[in-house]
């Protein structure tokens, strides 16, 4: 029913392209995330899917339906803005009923949905505040009750949580997966946040510099980045990136450390976590500098000489104080290997494993 | 310090015209008197000299005959076919003023809110009205208006709107719609300011969402837009009904009030009473019966302002 479509659509303000050749179908019911480094044309990309932008070429369609020349107010989509929007005139109640209050739909006849909305929401006392009386988190609620009872196809959500302190916005986030399942409506969110986009995407679209990188779920993109932009975007900390050249046995490290892996690999990357700690040999042997103790977790800011810094992660906590010498070991199915353009080479690490 | 401090906390209620009475009490009265001493030169004494003025006989015409009258002049003034004439004369002036001025400037200011090539240009021009001295558009209306030189009645004939070229000041029916063009003109850009920085206050998003929960442009308006505007609009409303009604220049020059009082409003009686007929006296009383009306009509736009802004 709501299945969205979008066909080689692009953007460009005069000459200068925003968006290329965006090809993305986003299911009936599903819930997508758009997230990339800041400019790299995501939320625009969700205001022409709202209808706030023109589309400078491509079709966009909803349902089927072509959506390129529809105006916003017939798309039967809701949107959740960054700033809230809230009308500061207004109470809560005519907030989140103005939906039907521009369809003249009687006063008696907005109170059910509007009431429905602010009990699961928790608003249901503090309908007759103004905005400007409520905190930021409520403030939040209001916008995304004003989305519910607006009862559309589609919600589309342009980072909703970035204006809130780090609890609210777990809190905040908890709430959207919710109300996903409750509503069972198809999600478009926009976010910078990769850890926004892991715990709530069915669907995850990394976009950068105007290109979609790679599509996929957020376990696919975490376990198979298809390139370097993606595999140091996704995931936290970032993935660790060394370079490598073929030699006798596979790949030369900058150390001399000799790794198998296929002979037209340029770059090597693995993540914090994957690497092991070993009493002996090891690929490479790292100088501790930094040791971060979270409790669950260690971050070990280790720099290996010629290859640069790495960090290691290791569940728990263990002894070790800056300065030690750490033996460091690459298990060979967790490698992930680039060509000289950034591309994940696939079929070698498949190969490995 | 510390003994400063003891005087403070011990001495206060014993030494009441002491060091910390002046502190707390007359110290800031020094520092605000520059201010009062201004309006109490400019406002409260000319106020005073006028309501005093009222309530005396004072012609030059009559030297020998000055001297407190009590309410005579203003008993006088039910009598006046004059004064009433010019009070509805500046009513709707007043009115006919103020009403083409704001929808005009709302429109202009609604069309100059949106982007458009050259806008920074037409802005600047648009304003320029406001900055031409006003004598100067009284002269430059009136010759517009003069079928000898102007083109006005010409073009106006031409449409069918007046039977025959003539000079539409010359007809008491007509005459009050040159001064009221001439302010129109000239009051326009006012308005288009003071809202397009009211409009422009407005933040962008709420039209962005008001759009996708399906409002037309002309909902927006209404119910984003005026609300947004509201208060601004009473308070500019206010101000240039009080300042139109007290403005004399552009009638003076044009008309003079006439012919026959068909373009009397109050203040250009009170300036041909006190100046062309020297009667000081009988002047202060129509100025204050004017300063009592606009006191009335102020405190009840006041009124409304209030409750605008509440919501």
């Amino acid at each position: 029913m709501a299945e969205m479509e979008l066909k080689s659509v692009r953007k460009a303000y005069g000459r200068v392209e925003v968006l290329r050749d965006i090809d993305l179908t986003i299911g009936d019911g599903e819930f997508v995330v758009l997230v990339g480094p800041s400019g790299c044309g995501k939320s625009t990309l969700l205001r022409m899917i709202a209808g706030l932008e023109p589309i400078t070429g491509g079709e966009f369609s909803i349902g089927g339906r072509c959506m390129n020349d529809v105006a916003p107010r017939d798309r039967d989509i809701a949107m959740v803005f960054q700033s809230y929007a809230l009308y500061p005139h207004m109470s809560v109640e005519r907030n989140m009923g103005f939906s039907m209050e521009i369809r003249r739909e009687p006063t008696a006849r907005r109170k059910g949905p509007v009431a429905e909305a602010a009990k699961t929401l928790g608003l249901d006392r503090l309908l007759d505040r103004f905005p400007k009386a409520l905190s930021g988190g409520q403030r939040q609620r209001v916008a995304m009750g004003r989305a519910i009872v607006r009862d559309p196809k589609a919600f589309l959500f342009d980072e909703p949580l970035s204006n809130l302190d780090a609890a609210l916005r777990v809190e905040m986030r908890l709430e959207i997966a919710r109300l996903h399942q409750r509503l069972g409506s198809t999600m478009v969110y926009v976010t910078h946040d990769q850890v926004e986009a892991m715990t709530l995407a069915d669907r995850i679209v990394v976009l950068n510099a105007g290109d979609i990188q790679q599509v996929g779920t957020p376990l696919d993109l975490y376990e198979r980045p298809e390139n370097l932009f993606v595999a140091q975007f996704i995931g936290s900390p970032n993935m660790n990136v060394m370079d490598a050249a073929p030699g006798q046995g596979g790949l030369i490290l900058g150390s001399g450390a000799v790794l198998a892996g296929p002979e037209d690999a340029r770059h090597v990357g693995i993540r914090p976590e994957h690497i092991e700690i070993v009493e002996g040999g090891g690929d490479v042997t790292a100088e501790a500098q930094v040791v971060e103790r979270l409790g669950s977790d260690t971050n070990i800011y280790t720099e290996v000489k010629d290859i640069g810094p790495l960090l290691v992660r290791v569940s728990g906590n263990i002894a070790l104080s800056p300065g030690d010498k750490v033996h460091l070991r690459f298990p060979p199915g967790k490698v992930h290997f680039f060509d000289a353009g950034g591309r994940a080479i696939r079929a070698a690490r498949d190969k490995v494993q | 310090m510390t003994t400063a401090h003891d005087n403070h906390a011990t001495g206060m209620p014993r030494s009441r015209f002491g060091r910390a009475y002046f502190r707390y009490a007359v110290e800031p009265w020094l520092y605000l008197s520059p201010a009062v001493l201004l309006i109490c030169f400019v406002m409260m004494i000319p106020l005073a000299i006028g309501i005093a003025y009222s309530v005396q006989s004072i012609n030059l015409l009559k030297p020998f005959d000055t001297g407190y009258v009590g309410l005579e002049n203003f008993a006088e003034l039910g009598d006046d076919r004059k004064f009433w004439r010019a009070m509805t004369n500046t009513f709707w002036w007043t009115f006919g003023s103020v009403t083409l001025q704001f929808f005009l400037g709302l429109g202009l200011a609604l069309l100059l809110s949106r982007p458009f090539h050259g806008k920074r240009a037409v802005q600047a021009l648009v304003f320029l009205p406001w900055a031409v001295p006003t004598f100067l558009i009284a002269l430059t209306w009136s010759w517009l208006l003069n079928p000898v030189i102007g083109p006005l009645p010409h073009w106006w004939a031409a449409m069918g709107i007046l039977e025959e070229p003539y000079n539409i000041l010359s007809n008491p029916d007509t005459a009050m719609w040159g001064p009221i063009m001439a302010n129109v003109w000239y009051g326009v850009p006012f308005f288009a300011i003071t809202l397009l920085a009211a409009l422009q206050s407005i933040p962008h998003e709420l039209y962005e969402a008001a759009e996708i929960d399906g409002a037309s442009r002309w909902q927006s308006f209404t119910k984003i837009t005026l609300p947004f505007l509201g208060p601004m609009i009473a308070i500019t409303v206010m101000l240039r009904a009080i300042w139109i009604a007290n403005f004399a220049d552009l009638i003076y020059v044009m008309t003079g009030g006439g012919p026959a009082n068909s373009t009397q409003i109050l203040s250009t009686y009170i300036f041909t009473t006190a100046f062309r007929a020297l009667d000081f006296g009988y002047a202060s009383a129509i100025a204050v019966a004017l300063l009592g009306v606009l006191l009335v009509y102020a405190a009840i736009l006041l009124f409304v302002r209030a409750k605008l802004v509440k919501t």
